[in-house]
């Protein structure tokens, strides 16, 4: 696939996923005035923030708050890049695409730090601190899951991982993969039940000062992010393209809306988890887990 | 990828950039900003190794230090004397010896990188993170794995240290929280 056909797959996948999950959450959060009023509102929204003044604060670190809503944008595209969509040479064929993947997913945490330390302002600075202690928590288990899914299959591609699963998917041969990465998946793009870094007992967290663009392109960047990790997670743990009777773009679109939508969920169905309470859960629960997870791939592997 | 101009052009052009962010580590007057001109120029090594062919190490070696930046912005403003990190500060301290220690340790690695002889052994084409695999655990497993211990051992220690019940106590011992001097008729 050339390089112009990855982009706009990449393109199109995160705008129109991304469209998705704001119409979901809209949906979800109980909004009275139909699904009509739900499926304009994020065109109403990102035109209502695209002429909203931008209010700024005393001393601001001002290229730093630019860059952080582009570097968050940005980290969900590359993360994107590698995984196969329609076939299996519909995706940026790159032999270590799975460690690119986690790279760009851990990076994130350096967007949302910055993103709150920039504005030289209390409340956003507590965000990124609660972002950095929680995603330093599940970072190990998220790179564990997501690289036990290449034992088997031998390979980092995301390409080959995905033909390995034609006879069984990992989210049945690895039961404990999926339940692990979406958890921690949610808490990297502090969403859902670990959205603290952005909790409303913070006003806001690290956007509660961001305003205009630059807030529509904060969301747009964490909405894409969720993207990109329901993406990865139908590539690796269902199947991605393979299924049987209908093409393999379609099963696609199908297994990732299913994820996107089960993350959606969590942001009004779970109760929020305090953070100090959250990394207990990450070092004490779920990093034995995901190496129990790794030792017993390892095992049926062998 | 196959050695050619775009090759050399890419590999200087990175290296160019890690040196560039490297220097503005220290020409900057915010804790954070430093940690970050530190990861850049590491992101900046990490992309010379994927177009020498390493694609893995280079992959991870970012992904490793995305965390690591993070976890010493946030070390360098708890152990500094600057309220939230927030106050500009200088990076440079000690201007003289740090002079000489980077003018002597530049000469020496120049005098290395052109006196040297380096082996001419190309990694294998088909799949260099195999080749990478079998040297980190076959014939250099001994280093790795004592190095891997003694990582261990420090990051036990560490944590002993930094523990609320460290070994020398709770912390919290001994401290007394200021009193509000406020009296009740002060206020009309």
């Amino acid at each position: 696939m050339t390089s112009l056909g990855i982009l706009l797959q990449v393109a199109v996948s995160l705008v129109a996923g991304a469209y998705l999950f704001v119409v979901a959450d809209r949906l979800m959060g109980g909004s009275t005035q139909g699904v009509r009023s739900a499926l304009v509102y994020p065109v109403k929204r990102l035109s209502f923030l695209m002429v909203q003044p931008v209010t700024t604060t005393e001393r601001p670190d001002f290229e730093a708050w630019i860059l952080a809503p582009s570097l968050l944008l940005g980290l969900a595209a590359v993360g994107a890049v590698p995984i196969p969509v329609g076939g299996p040479s519909a995706g940026g064929d790159i032999p270590a695409g799975l460690v690119l993947f986690g790279a760009a997913m851990l990076i994130v945490l350096v967007a949302v730090f910055i993103f709150g330390w920039a504005p030289n302002s209390v409340f956003p600075m507590i965000g990124g601190y609660r972002s950095a202690a929680m995603v330093l928590s599940v970072g190990i288990p998220f790179s564990l899951v997501v690289l036990t899914t290449a034992i088997p299959a031998e390979s980092l591609s995301v390409g080959v991982i995905v033909e390995a699963q034609s006879s069984l998917w990992y989210v049945l041969e690895q039961p404990l993969g999926l339940p692990i990465y979406l958890i921690t998946a949610a808490a990297i793009a502090f969403w859902g039940p670990f959205d603290l870094p952005e909790g409303a007992d913070i006003v806001g967290g690290v956007a509660a000062e961001a305003s205009g663009p630059r807030l529509a392109m904060w969301r747009f960047g964490r909405a894409a992010l969720l993207v990109t990790m329901s993406l990865m997670g139908q590539a690796v743990f269902l199947g991605g393209y393979l299924g049987p009777v209908l093409p393999g773009w379609l099963w696609t679109l199908v297994k990732t809306v299913i994820l996107l939508i089960l993350l959606a969920l969590t942001g009004r169905t779970v109760a929020r988890m305090r953070v100090q309470r959250f990394v207990w859960f990450g070092w004490v629960v779920l990093l034995p887990l995901a190496l129990v997870d790794v030792f017993l791939s390892g095992w049926i592997a062998l | 990828m196959t050695p050619g101009p775009l090759s050399y052009f890419l590999i200087a052009a990175f290296g160019l950039g890690a040196v560039v962010a490297g220097w503005l580590v220290f020409r900057t007057d915010s804790m954070l900003r430093a940690a970050y001109w530190l990861m850049v120029s590491f992101v900046g090594v990490g992309a010379m190794l994927i177009v020498l062919d390493a694609q893995f190490l280079g992959l991870i070696l970012i992904l490793m230090m995305s965390g690591e930046m993070t976890i010493m912005a946030i070390f360098m403003i708890m152990f500094m004397m600057n309220p939230a990190g927030l106050n500009p500060m200088t990076m440079v301290h000690q201007h003289r010896t740090s002079i000489l220690a980077g003018v002597g340790s530049f000469l020496v690695l120049a005098w290395v990188g052109v006196v040297a002889e380096f082996p001419n052994r190309p990694a294998p084409v088909e799949d260099p993170t195999v080749a990478l695999g079998e040297e980190l655990l076959g014939r250099s497993m001994l280093i790795f794995e004592s190095a891997g211990v003694a990582l261990l051992a420090v990051m036990i220690g560490a944590i002993a240290l930094a523990a609320k019940q460290g070994r020398f106590g709770d912390a919290f011992a001994g401290s007394v929280e200021p009193e509000l001097d406020v009296e009740v008729g002060d206020r009309t």
